[in-house]
């Protein structure tokens, strides 16, 4: 900020006649430089707040927003044409690129990565270097100061060891590995059945991203989250899966343990950081895949491990629905044990629709034979009717391995045809492995 | 079925379209996706539509239309045809349109608003009228269908896009008024021109229609005419409702005259009070109270706004400083923060302790105040006064009364000026200030004669009194008048005529610029001739065309600077786009000097007054925008490109821009911004930003302003004329000790009154020069600030015209407009008793029942009556 006013003042006095006089009484006493802020938190409201474009009312469509909008953009076409104006009278980025030829000499090369340890006043500071010592240097008066914060990395010059640059305080590797940047192949089309479920999460997730204005026009506020639940196999994931490839939102996902991390106060900084990508890159929505990792109920607990867990889980709490509002972050859960749930995470606020995912019934059921059968090579005398009627219960993922296990019985015997033989010893075989581990006789 | 509908025989085919009607209106499913029986009939549309052309005419073809022009809504439109939906929708039978849900509604009005343009647009090329009468059918069914299911914006905007407005007014009823009108309300700041006035007059219908009266006010007041406020009191009935329009129409600066004409009122004691009323005779009182209320009567010193015990590091020694300068500071901020509270500790602190022994030894101690000034200082103490018994017509004027019989000139110039201080924006039957002021215009020395001419603009500002003007004009077009005493004689006139076009006074003025000779339009208070002439155009836009015409043929040295000053006040606050296009592009430019050699000193300095138009149109960019949210937020975006891009002269109005952007209203943003450009390199930026920061805290004392003032002080401590501006701000911040506000906006920032804006600009104006106007010898005008202050209070009175307390919840405006159900006005409200501060962007509301507000925007002074539903609660 400092170091652009005095650019910028420059072409400003042809001082004339009277101004000579002046000139010398000025020399005299020269206004020190104008107070520095030094800090993050300043800068995010104050300059952010001056460029940001103004909301614009009633969300709803209208004429009145549609003028609003025109307005808007009008203003927006004239700033255009004037800053294009001055461009072509006085070419801005031949002087940017002075500027900048100028700092790069100053800043020199090469430079070293330090830690900014303390802020002593308004030009100096105490950094550390990686290699150990820590110095007492000046910082160069082209160093962005509302960057500068304790903590963070500084560029220090070769040889004196002046803070010459800030870099930019980059987001947690670890979260940007969480975005999943192709979409999956699974689509709606893939979900057999559950037509319930993917209204109610299209309701709650996508459509709040997409036509904010529908749930403005009757006056409600759009849900934050939702948690999928239900036996193991029922199509959680697979739905999840769905929404990410349908939505032009980016889409986060982690798994619940993955929160969980080895030092102190790395879990909840991890999901604060989580949600601060979240934001950054909104519309978004985060999916926690195995919340129970983590969501557990608290209780009183002596393991330091148990501890931090439950810490990870109050940050995701104040995540959610804490002081701070989140803007377009729709959060979808999923777990197979919701009943060990924190009921604070279930409260309305936080998650304000609970998704049940039952065992498909029978029209399910030959919906999903339909769709995992329908690039199997089937023999005529393949009855699926009888699959889909029997009382045994099956979720779509035993389903999916009953098909399977029926390939590869036909792979043994070198057919090119799956046979409805196949696929009643498959049958067997699948709910031979599902029971197992069970103790028979305990249910019987 | 679809084959069936096919079906020779009537029976059958009726019957399949029966059922399919059955379906399709049973169907519900979610918002996302289509109606199953639609998906499934979709595919057979072009054989229903085939269908349809075999059929003959009778019922069963109009039931298929009505289907068909159902399905044909998942349709694309196609160009440059009528829409199908709509085509079929006339063919078929005309039954409810309701029963087909509310989505066929809305898909149909889209439709209609296409197919009227489209028509519109055939016919305007063969040059007739539109054939439309079939679509106004369909528009007077769907129109009721909104308003009754709650769809009021959905209504206006199909109204206005077949620019029917007019068939609004008979379904608007008690339930939907007040969100109809508000939608027409907020749409009106932003259609093109005529058809803005246009929907203010459907809305003004229709509280007139619903009988509320005070809201219909605002609408006229909006509307600016004469008529409209006219009608809008005649309807009122009630006396206490008349009282409460009274009490609006002071607020806007816009009296009616109640004892001849139109309004005029029979009853003796009832007209004397309303006349009380709108000449604004209580205001002194009533902001007494208020600052009983909130016990700050007691006067403060310079010092204790100066704070310098809280400064760090250098506090500004006194030695060093200009003690001129240093007192002539005091005596602004002494006028400052005690504006209107009649007693202070400088001038009229003695006062009070001897008043035993007489005001002759009194006016003896105020007298060695106002003597410790210098010479021209000398005027601004005296005038001070004025300011410190502010709108107190009764007590004031005697007490100013002895200096007008001072030896020195000075001092009977100040206090002429004080005259017309205390008369600001008060009305009094006798025109005290008409008979003190009036003599003194014509007298001999200039000094006086600009306090009694200042005296009387700022008295009579907004009065349009003809008086004035015929003891005015003589002095403007006289050409053996020093220019300066002219230009404040224009400026009074502008002020006096504001936004009334008045013939004979734009022809003074013109023609004072045309005779003058070049010389005199050199002196930067031939800019002050310009801006009086702006005035008399404040906000009449189009009307304004035939003086720029004029001022096209005016000597170059000022025929820019006066096109750009006339279209700048003009359309101030219109937020013409188009205006503030051409305003843009003039800051822009970059005007080569003449001259091979533009940098040598001496040339560069007389060419200097090529950029003066330039600082106008910075400026003018604020006054177009200032009237909406939009546009105001937009603006200050554009200042920022201009502080980046601008010449000099561009640059120094930029802060002044953003303080009128922003009057009254210390938003965080631009106190930031104007922080900044208090440091910048350039003088006259930074002087123009340390002032602007007082204008916008203006009466806020806010404490975040107030340290960063502080901080600039010692900042500044060696720089006379920075630190006497900074002064100045400080004491503007806290001027009225919290209780005033500059802003022109009222009743919710729909309204903005003429008067006040005008008396901004000319500080602004002012501001552009200051080196030879608030920092040379005519600092008095900031004094002009004072037409714009406004006690900014919330004050409860019961049928009699008492102080009534009650419990108000106060809290930030929010927009409601367009929103669904009964959506909450204020947000982070604080429950308080009546009288209460606002502050910019708040609302209030009243937190009890037991009363009823007559006023629906409660601000200023409101009226209560008991709700007789009100019973009391017994413990």
């Amino acid at each position: 900020m400092g170091a652009n006013q005095s650019g910028l003042g420059g072409p400003g006095g042809p001082g004339g006649g009277p101004g000579e006089e002046k000139k010398k009484e000025k020399k005299k006493w020269q206004p020190p430089p104008p107070p520095q802020r030094v800090g993050k938190k300043l800068k995010k409201k104050g300059i952010d707040g001056a460029t940001r474009l103004p909301d614009v009312a009633p969300a709803s469509k209208c004429l009145l927003r549609k003028l609003k909008l025109e307005r808007v953009k009008d203003w927006l076409l004239m700033e255009e044409e004037f800053v294009t104006n001055q461009e072509r009278i006085k070419p801005h980025t031949e002087r940017a690129a002075d500027d900048q030829s100028k700092v790069d000499e100053l800043r020199g090369s090469p430079m070293s990565v330090g830690n900014l340890e303390e802020i002593i006043d308004d030009n100096h500071c105490i950094v550390s270097s990686s290699s150990g010592p820590e110095y007492y240097v000046s910082i160069m008066s082209f160093v962005d100061k509302s960057q500068l914060e304790p903590g963070c990395s500084v560029l220090l010059h070769n040889k004196t060891n002046a803070v010459v640059g800030v870099l930019a305080d980059d987001v947690d590797p670890m979260v940007s590995v969480m975005k999943v940047d192709k979409a999956p192949l699974e689509s709606y089309a893939d979900v057999g059945g559950l037509e319930e479920q993917i209204q109610e999460i299209k309701e709650a997730v996508e459509l709040p991203l997409t036509h904010p204005e529908l749930y403005e026009d009757i006056g409600i506020k759009p849900p934050k989250g939702v948690i999928l639940y239900g036996e193991p196999g029922t199509g959680k994931t697979l739905l999840a899966k769905a929404v990410a490839n349908s939505t032009s939102a980016s889409f986060l996902r982690v798994v619940g343990s993955e929160l969980i991390q080895k030092y102190l106060g790395d879990g909840p900084k991890l999901v604060r950081e989580l949600f601060r990508v979240a934001e950054d890159m909104s519309p978004s929505i985060v999916f926690i895949d195995e919340i129970d990792a983590i969501g557990t109920k608290r209780y009183d607990s002596n393991s330091g491990g148990e501890k931090e867990i439950q810490r990870t889980m109050i940050e995701l709490l104040t995540q959610m629905d804490g002081f701070e509002a989140r803007g377009d972050v729709k959060v979808i859960m999923a777990t197979n044990k919701i009943e060990t749930l924190d009921p604070a995470l279930l409260r309305p606020g936080r998650i304000d629709r609970k998704i049940e995912f039952p065992l498909p019934d029978v029209k399910t059921k030959r919906h999903i034979f339909g769709i995992h059968t329908s690039r199997m090579n089937l023999s005529e005398d393949v009855n699926m009717e009888e699959f889909v009627m029997a009382k045994d219960e099956l979720s779509g993922a035993d389903i999916k391995a009953l098909c399977t296990e029926a390939g590869l019985l036909a792979l043994r015997e070198r057919r090119m045809q799956v046979t409805h033989d196949d696929f009643s010893k498959a049958k067997e075989k699948v709910l031979y492995k599902k029971k197992e581990g069970v103790p028979e006789g305990m249910f019987m | 079925m679809v084959v069936r509908s096919a079906d020779p025989k009537a029976g059958v085919a009726k019957l399949a379209m029966e059922t399919m009607r059955s379906e399709i209106k049973s169907a519900t499913s979610s918002m996302t996706s289509v109606p199953k029986p639609l998906k499934f009939l979709r595919p057979h549309l072009q054989t229903l539509k085939d269908t349809y052309a075999k059929l003959k005419p009778g019922e069963n073809k109009k039931l298929l239309a009505d289907i068909i022009s159902l399905l044909a809504m998942t349709d694309a439109p196609i160009d440059d045809a009528m829409p199908e939906s709509l085509k079929y929708r006339l063919l078929g039978s005309n039954e409810d349109i309701g029963t087909w849900g509310h989505e066929y509604v809305r898909n149909l009005a889209a439709e209609i608003g296409t197919e009227f343009h489209r028509r519109q647009d055939e016919s305007a090329k063969e040059g007739k009228d539109a054939d439309v009468e079939d679509l106004m059918g369909l528009v007077s069914e769907v129109i009721p269908f909104h308003m009754k299911h709650n769809a009021e914006p959905e209504a206006v905007d199909l109204l206005i896009e077949v620019e029917r407005l007019d068939l609004l007014a008979p379904h608007v009823n008690e339930g939907n008024y007040a969100r109809t009108c508000l939608y027409l309300f907020s749409c009106s700041s932003y259609l093109p021109e005529p058809e803005d006035s246009e929907v203010l007059k459907v809305a003004h219908e229709i509280f007139l229609k619903v009988g509320k009266l005070t809201d219909a006010m605002r609408v006229a007041c909006r509307l600016g005419l004469q008529d409209y406020m006219e009608k809008t009191f005649l309807a009122s009935k009630d006396k206490l409702e008349k009282r409460q329009l009274c009490y609006m129409l002071a607020r806007h600066g816009h009296p009616l005259r109640l004892d001849e004409g139109p309004c005029e009122i029979e009853d003796g004691d009832e007209l004397e009070e309303l006349q009380i009323i709108m000449s604004n005779s209580n205001l002194s009182a009533n902001y007494l109270t208020l600052a009983r209320d909130l016990d700050v009567m007691e006067a403060k010193l310079p010092e204790d706004i100066y704070k310098t015990h809280l400064m760090e590091g250098r506090a500004p020694a006194g030695a060093a400083v200009d003690s001129a300068r240093a007192n002539l500071a005091a005596t602004f901020v002494n006028a400052f923060v005690n504006a209107g509270y009649g007693q202070d500790k400088l001038l009229t602190a003695s006062e009070g302790d001897t008043e035993g022994e007489g005001a002759s030894s009194g006016a003896g101690s105020n007298v060695s105040w106002i003597f410790k000034n210098k010479d021209h200082g000398k005027m601004s103490a005296a005038a001070s006064l004025g300011s410190i018994l502010l709108w107190d017509v009764e007590d004031g004027l005697p007490r100013v009364d002895n200096y007008l019989y001072s030896m020195e000139q000075q001092v009977v110039a100040g206090g002429l000026l004080a005259v017309g201080l205390i008369n600001v924006n008060v009305r009094n039957d006798c025109d005290p200030a008409y008979g003190l002021l009036y003599e003194s215009v014509n007298k001999e020395n200039s000094s006086v004669r600009i306090g009694a001419i200042m005296g009387l603009g700022l008295a009579y500002a907004g009065c349009q009194k003809e008086e004035v003007q015929e003891l005015l004009v003589p002095v403007v077009t006289d050409d053996s008048t020093p220019i300066d005493v002219a230009a404040f004689a224009a400026l009074s006139l502008g002020l006096v005529f504001v936004g009334t076009c008045h013939e004979e006074c734009v022809q003074a003025i013109v023609q004072a610029l045309m005779l003058r000779p070049e010389k005199d339009l050199e002196d930067p208070f031939a800019h002050f001739l310009c801006l009086g002439l702006g005035l008399i155009f404040l906000q009449r836009q189009g009307e304004v065309e035939a003086t720029l015409e004029v001022a096209k043929t005016l000597p170059p040295r000022i025929s820019d600077f006066l096109q750009v000053t006339l279209e700048a006040c003009a359309y101030a606050g219109s937020g013409n786009v188009l205006k503030v296009q051409a305003l843009l592009a003039r800051c822009g430019e970059h005007p080569e000097l003449d001259g091979d050699d533009a940098n040598e000193g001496a040339d560069s300095e007389s060419q200097e007054w090529k950029y003066d138009p330039q600082s106008i149109a910075a400026l003018g960019v604020a006054l177009i925008a200032s009237a909406e949210e939009l546009g105001s937020d937009m603006a200050v975006r554009a200042y920022d490109h201009l502080i980046q891009y601008g010449d000099a002269a561009v640059r120094k109005a930029c802060p002044v821009g953003l303080a009128l952007l922003h009057i009254s209203n210390p938003k965080l943003n631009v106190t930031d911004v104007l922080g900044r450009l208090s440091h910048d390199s350039n003088e006259d930026v930074a002087q123009a930003a340390s002032l602007a920061l007082g204008i916008v805290g203006a009466g806020t004392n806010n404490a975040r302003l107030a340290s960063q003032l502080r901080q600039l002080s010692s900042y500044y401590y060696k720089d006379p004329s920075l630190l006497f501006l900074v002064r100045v701000a400080q004491g503007l911040v806290h001027m009225g000790k919290g209780l005033l506000t500059l802003s022109p906006s009222h009743s919710d920032h729909s309204l903005h009154s003429n008067v006040a804006l005008a008396g901004l600009i000319t500080v602004a104006f002012a501001m552009l020069d200051m080196k030879h106007t608030i920092l040379g010898k005519h600092h008095y005008m900031l004094y002009y600030l004072f037409v714009a202050a406004q006690p900014r209070m919330l004050m409860t009175v019961d049928e009699e015209g008492k102080p009534l307390p009650v419990a108000v919840r106060v809290g930030q405006a929010v927009d409601v407009v367009g929103q669904a159900g009964r959506p909450k006005t204020i947000t982070g409200f604080q429950t308080h008793t009546t009288p209460v501060l606002l502050s910019a962007g708040d609302r209030a509301e009243l937190a009890t029942e037991k009363y009823i507000a007559i006023a629906s925007v409660l601000e200023g002074v409101v009226i209560l009556k008991p709700n007789p539903e009100w019973i009391e609660e017994k413990e």
